[in-house]
Order: C-alpha cells, then structure tokens, then sequence
C-alpha cells in the first residue's frame, strides 16, 4: 500500500527568508494529522507545498506515491472560510458541484451520478435541503460545512483543511468531526491546520508541532507533550496551551 | 403612446441605421455576457489595459492598408498573453505592471499613427469607431466574433466559476489558472476586437463593465445577472442610437452615435445605483424607527 | 552627444525638456504613492475624467485646465463618498466613472466643429507645444503637491500599512481624500505632456522601477523622481531624433529603464538567493 503522505526534510524559501525547515512527516491512509503552532509557523506554508503550490528548496514531499501536482486531482483541499467572497452570486449546490469537476473533465457539463454524489455529499453535512439557496446567505459554519460536502463530493485519498474550526458553531463542529471520522475510516487520509488543541485531540491521530521548523511529528500523544509545546509557541503562551493539553486528556 | 413609439422606431427607417442597430444589439449580447465573467473575476482593469493594448494592432494594419480586425486580432491574442501573465507575476506589483504593459503597447501605436499622414483624425476614428459607418461585412465579422467567443464561454463554464469563486482551490485539484485566466482574457480581447469598428478601442470598455455593475445592482443569481445585462446594454443600444438620431436630425446637434450609448449605460447605472441607495436609507430609517419605538 | 546638444539648440525644444523633466520627476515622486496605495486603476479614470471636463470647458470658453481639474476632483470626491471603506482597486464605481468619462468627453466633442486636432493633444499629449504658462503651472502644482505629501508622510505611510490601526488612532479619513486629490492634480498638470490616456504610466512606471531598487517609501519617492527625470528626458531626445510622438516616446523610454532595471536587479537577486539556499544546504 503506497503511503499517503510522505515529506522528508522539507525547506520551503520564500525570496531571501527560510519560512519552513526541517520537516519530516509519514502518513498512511485513514492516517490524520493535526498541524499545530501559533500565527505564522508556516502551517499554510506547509499544507502549500503538499499541493505543490510552493516549490521545496531542499528535500521532497512525497503525495500518494507520487508529486505533489500529479496527486492533485486525488487530494481535496478546504480553504479557510473568510478567503472566499460572500457575496459571490453562486448557489450552494454549485459549490459542493466543484468537487467533481475533474471527474467531469473539461468541456463536458455534469450528469446525473455527479449531481447525484453532490446531494448526497451535502446530505451528509446536513445541508440537503439549503442545495439551492444562494452560498452567501448561509452562516460560517455553514458555508465551512458546504465545503466539506465539496471535498466529499471529490472522493478524494488525502484531505487537507485549513483552520476547518475557526469561529464555527457547535453543530458544526460536530458535523465536521463525525464526517472526518467516517473518511478515514473509508481510507481517505486528513491533515489539517488548527490552533485549537481540544479539537486535534477528537478529530486526529497524529500531531505535527511547527514553528517555522518542525517542533515534533509522531502519535498524538508523544508528539504533544508540555515540552513540545513550550518549543512550539514560546514560555509565555506555555501555561495556556498546557491548560488546554491537560484538560483534554482529562 | 404613438408618438413614443414613432420616436423609438423613426430613425429605424434608413438602411444605415438599421445596420447601426444590429451591429449594436449583437455587441450588447456579447458584451452583456462576457461583461458579467469580468466583473465575477474582477477584470475591469484588465479590460481596460486589454482595450488600450489592442490599439498598436489596429495602428499598424491602418497604416499598412491591411485590414483592421485581422490587426486588431493579432494584436489582441499577444496583448491578453502579455497581460495575463502580468496580472499574475509575485515579484512586481501587478496592476503597476499592468499599467506598463498598457501604456508601452498604447505608446507604440501612437508612436506608428504619429508617422502618418492624417494624425489626428485616424487617431480619434481608431479610438471612438463609426458605429454609423458600419457595413454589412462588419456585422458578419462581428457575429462570426460573438459565436466564437460566447462557444469558449459555454465550453469552459465550470472551470471559469470555480477559478472565480476559489482561485486556491482550483489550482488545489489542479486546474491551471494561466490556462482559464488566458483563454477569459483572449474572450476579453476578442469582445474589443468585434467592437472595434462600432464603437472603438476606447469606448467598448463601457459595454464590458457597465451593464454588467447595473445588473449587480438588481440582481445576484447569475443567470438573472447574464440576462439583464444583456437587456441592459441593448436598451441603452437602442436609446442611444434614437436620441443621437433625433438630436441631429430635428435639433441640428450632433451627437456621435457610439458615445451617446456609453452616456445611455452610464446614466441608467447612475439612476439604478442612486435609487438602490435611497431604499436602503429608506429602510434603514424606517427599521431606526421601529427600534426606537 | 555634439549631436544631442545640438538638437536641444532650440527655445522650443528647450522647454519641451524643461517640461518634460519636471512632469517626470513629479510623478515618479507622487507615483510612490500611486504604487503602494495600488491606485494605477484609479489614477487611469481620474486621467478619463479629465476629458469631459477639459472638453466642456473649452466649448463654454474657459480654461481647460479649470475644467479638467474641476471634473477630477469632482469625480474624486463621488468616488471617495460612495465607496466607503473599500478599496479602489477593481472598484466597480471606478471602473463605471472610467468607462462612462471617455463617452461623455466624446459625446460633447462631437457637436463641436473641427475639434479633432485638439482632442488628439488631449488625449496623448504634445509637450513640443507646451508654452510658459504649462510650465510655471506645473511647477507650481508639483510644489503644492510635493510639499503636502512630505508634510503628511509619516501619516500616509502608517496609513498604507494599516488602514485600521491609523483609523483607531484618530486619523481621519479625508487622509485618503487629499492623497487622491494630490494624484488627480498631478494628472492634470501632466496632460500637456503625455495626455489623459498615457499619464498613467509616468504615475506608475518609474515608482514601479523605484520599488525595485529601494524599500523605503521616503527614498522611493526620491527614486522615482530621478527616474522619472531621466524618461522624460530620454523620452524626448528620442522623439527629437527620430520624429516620433513625443510623450509616447517618453512613456517607452520609463518601460525600458523598468526593464533595464529589472534585469539587473533580478540578476543580483538571483545570486544571493542561490548563496542563502546553499548556506541553510550547508547547516
């Protein structure tokens, strides 16, 4: 079985100055990671280059057995939800649509299976009956979850999020942790970016600690550790997220 | 009532008029259309450097005899190539990058006119087109145009949403930007290219943002948006033809043609613009009141 | 270069180039600004306003310089009022004012008589026949201008960083207001040279090419100064010499020096990227 993600020593340079260092990384399928580390770290950075938007200087990234450009049409990608225009005069199911355009192919318009998925897909995040409201006038957290129906809808083997959970409603978040659950249960892999310790405890496995370099990669648990986290964000943000560490292993 | 009407459809009569109005209603469709696309991907300013980057092509064909759509048309798929991969160099600061590309290849058209004999009159006909001169071959030319340009529209329609709605996420399932932002802006340049006999390098950008921005005022489906801004432009079309015919025919004031529908489109998106901003101070007071209350 | 003082022998010439020099090096100085702020798009329509009003003004009799700076600001001051907080990029009240100023400045040309000639001066420029008067109101624009963007520097700098940080410490507004009411004068006082469709480049080119070899606004202002000094002056060496249009020539002379100076900016860029990859390589 060809691993899902496999990142060896990655360097990533923007102009002069080095944004990401030192990264190792391995995942199998139905594998999940959480990428933790404050406000600048290179998360995005990080999820970038797994994309193959931004080139490594130095080492490889490794995705389903293949490059990074290669595996994009395998890899489903939701962005965080404030970069999209609210305002874009587009319907809730032609969003959730855009996840089977390169199974569609270009030219060709959608048929019956791809609509089909599409609906089924947004059943799953609960939002069936908003498939023809307009994607501007959902909340937030509705509009993350329609997202979700997107990459649902991509079949894709590796989902990268980013901030999936940022500003989100509870059912949301339910929703999110409960879908995630069952794509990797379905072999489908899942990195995602978070600054929300709680939640990397309920939705993953694994844990990837960055500060502009890689702190810790490895199981939940042996990679956040009080340490690790003071080598992740600093001694002075050390007794919140400790606070947070302890609680959710409470 | 038969007076509004007699007003509307007189100046229909001659055949030149005629022409003039079927050249204007097949450039308010192709322009309607694709002017929704440049406001959805927000190219006002690329159809603007588009418009003055097709100019050199023009300048050259008319100072060598050759034709000028066959110049514009070159000029046009060099000028989009250029221009796309300016509005998405990292290094530079785009727009001033843009602004570059615009002003060198407008400079370079002035530059070859400027050798030329009639200066200043080939300048303005170039720029401001003679929608009342247009013939018969020009209107084919334009519909052969149109069909091309609204087929790549329809062929590419999920790909252009997506790229609009999210440029990441489409460049994350691997889609190639350069490649639906060229063939966007080679429609661009292929809609001031039909224009150019019509109505010029210089006022076909009003066909191609504002009818459009008045529709995004009515409505926000984007189907409703395509249809009324093809409406849009064609009333202005029509309206502009009647009152610059009338003007000059029973008020002895001539207005150019051409111009007179760009101040038609300009003027009905000021009175939809500013009655959108009155009901909304309208409503916003009345709901002051009721919270007041 | 016997040759080239030869060709400047001329009065007329001579002024040309004063004009020239001065035109360039004000708005390589004021596009530092133009640049940060991203206003090349908004500057283009502030340039189209000019034309109806240059136009109207000249059917009714007055000064065209009047009519042109009346209906700039007066399209500056709409824009400023009913965009709010947004910006000017890609605005959509931008591009409609742009679009629908070129209509109505032709629309009010045609039911005129033999107004061709003049529109062409308009629209790309004719610094060969600016007289005394272009000159000294140049200058005089280019002080004012000049002097109220020092005197408010630091304000407009933290104001293009960060718009919310400058408005929670009380700067008002009408900060923005007065920076793009600098611009719509700057434009105006460049139309005799280069013309309402091509003062875009000489407010964006040399600032761009300023950014290339400086990061501080302050010297990039200086920068483009001295950039814009050296297009114009190109520019118009060239025109002379080969009988091209003049203020088309000059805007092509800003392209080259952008390009010059890219290659030789990216060329060094190149090589000290490469030596910090291979020492991050070496660690």
């Amino acid at each position: 079985m060809t691993n899902a993600l496999h990142v060896h020593d990655l360097c990533v340079t923007y102009d002069r100055e080095v944004v990401l260092r030192d990264v190792h990384a391995l995942l199998q399928p139905g594998d999940s990671v959480a990428l933790i580390g404050p406000n600048g770290a290179g998360k995005s950075t990080f999820i970038k280059a797994i994309l193959g938007l931004v080139p490594a200087s130095s080492g490889f990234v490794e995705v389903l057995g293949t490059t990074p450009a290669k595996a994009r049409p395998l890899v489903a990608y939701v962005p965080q939800i404030d970069h999209l225009d609210a305002r874009f005069p587009i319907s809730v199911q032609q969003v959730a649509l855009m996840g089977r355009y390169r199974r569609i192919g270009w030219l060709r318009r959608p048929g019956r299976v791809d609509r089909a998925a599409t609906l089924d897909a947004l059943e799953q995040v609960g939002l069936a009956d908003r498939a023809n409201d307009s994607f501007g006038v959902l909340s937030g957290g509705q509009r993350q979850r329609v997202l979700i129906a997107r990459a649902i809808a991509q079949d894709a083997k590796l989902l990268l999020l980013d901030e999936p959970f940022n500003g989100v409603d509870s059912v949301t978040q339910d929703v999110l942790i409960e879908v995630l659950g069952r794509l990797r249960a379905a072999g489908t892999a899942v990195v995602m970016a978070t600054h929300d310790i709680s939640v990397a405890h309920l939705a993953c496995g694994h844990a990837c600690l960055l500060n502009r370099h890689q702190v810790a990669f490895g199981r939940l648990d042996d990679a956040l550790t009080a340490d690790t986290l003071k080598a992740t964000y600093g001694h002075h943000a050390v007794m919140l997220a400790e606070g947070t560490a302890l609680l959710s292993t409470h | 009532m038969l007076g509004i009407i007699r007003f509307l459809t007189e100046p229909f009569a001659p055949a030149y008029m005629q022409r003039s109005l079927v050249i204007s209603l097949l450039l308010a469709a192709l322009s309607g259309v694709v002017g929704v696309v440049v406001q959805l991907r927000r190219l006002s300013f690329m159809t603007d450097a588009l418009t003055h980057s097709v100019f050199p092509g023009i300048a050259i064909a008319f100072v060598a005899g050759e034709s000028l759509f066959v110049g514009a048309l070159i000029a046009g798929a060099v000028a989009a190539t250029l221009l796309t991969f300016a509005a998405r160099s990292t290094r530079i600061d785009q727009d001033a990058f843009m602004a570059l590309v615009l002003a060198s290849l407008f400079s370079i058209g002035v530059i070859v006119v400027s050798r030329h004999r009639s200066y200043s009159a080939d300048l303005t006909t170039l720029l401001f087109g003679r929608v009342l001169a247009v013939d018969t071959a020009d209107i084919i030319t334009t519909a052969a145009v149109a069909v091309v340009a609204l087929g790549v529209l329809v062929a590419i329609r999920k790909e252009l949403l997506l790229r609009a709605f999210d440029e990441t996420g489409a460049e994350a399932m691997g889609y190639s930007l350069l490649r639906i932002d060229l063939a966007v802006n080679l429609v661009v340049a292929l809609v001031v290219v039909a224009a150019v006999r019509a109505v010029g390098t210089a006022l076909v950008v009003a066909l191609l943002i504002t009818p459009a921005a008045t529709a995004r005022l009515l409505c926000s489906r984007l189907q409703s948006l395509m249809i009324s801004a093809v409406a849009i432009s064609a009333l202005a079309a029509w309206l502009g033809l009647v009152i610059s015919y009338d003007a000059s025919v029973h008020h002895g004031i001539r207005l150019a043609a051409g111009a007179t529908i760009v101040v038609v489109l300009t003027a009905l998106f000021a009175v939809v613009a500013i009655a959108q901003a009155l009901r909304t101070g309208m409503a916003r007071r009345r709901t002051l009141a009721a919270v007041a209350t | 270069m016997r040759h080239l003082l030869d060709l400047y022998d001329s009065g007329l010439l001579r002024r040309a180039l004063l004009e020239a020099v001065l035109v360039g090096a004000l708005c390589g100085a004021v596009g530092a600004h133009v640049v940060l702020r991203r206003l090349p798009f908004f500057t283009i329509t502030v340039a189209h306003a000019t034309f109806p009003g240059i136009v109207f003004a000249s059917i009714i009799g007055l000064s065209e310089l009047v009519g042109g700076l009346a209906f700039a600001a007066l399209l500056v001051v709409v824009i400023y009022i009913t965009t709010g907080d947004q910006n000017l990029d890609n605005n959509t009240a931008v591009g409609v004012a742009l679009a629908g100023s070129f209509g109505l400045g032709v629309m009010l040309q045609s039911t005129q008589d033999g107004f061709s000639k003049d529109l062409t001066a308009i629209l790309v420029g004719s610094v060969l026949t600016v007289d005394h008067r272009d000159v000294v109101i140049t200058s005089v624009v280019g002080l004012v201008v000049l002097g109220a963007l020092a005197g408010a520097h630091k304000e407009l700098v933290f104001r293009a960083f960060d718009p919310e940080g400058a408005a929670a410490q009380g700067y008002p507004r009408l900060l923005d207001l007065a920076l793009l009411l600098a611009v719509a004068a700057t434009v105006v006082a460049t139309i005799p040279a280069v013309g309402t469709i091509l003062a875009v480049a000489l407010l964006s080119v040399p600032a761009m090419t300023a950014r290339l070899v400086t990061r501080r606004v302050s010297t990039a202002m200086l920068a483009g100064a001295a950039y814009g000094a050296a297009s114009g002056v190109l520019g118009l060496t060239a025109s002379a010499e080969w009988d091209f249009a003049a203020g088309a020539s000059i805007v092509l002379a800003s392209a080259m020096l952008f390009v010059a100076t890219y290659g030789v900016v990216g060329a060094s860029r190149w090589t000290t990227r490469r030596r910090a990859i291979q020492a991050v390589a070496a660690a």
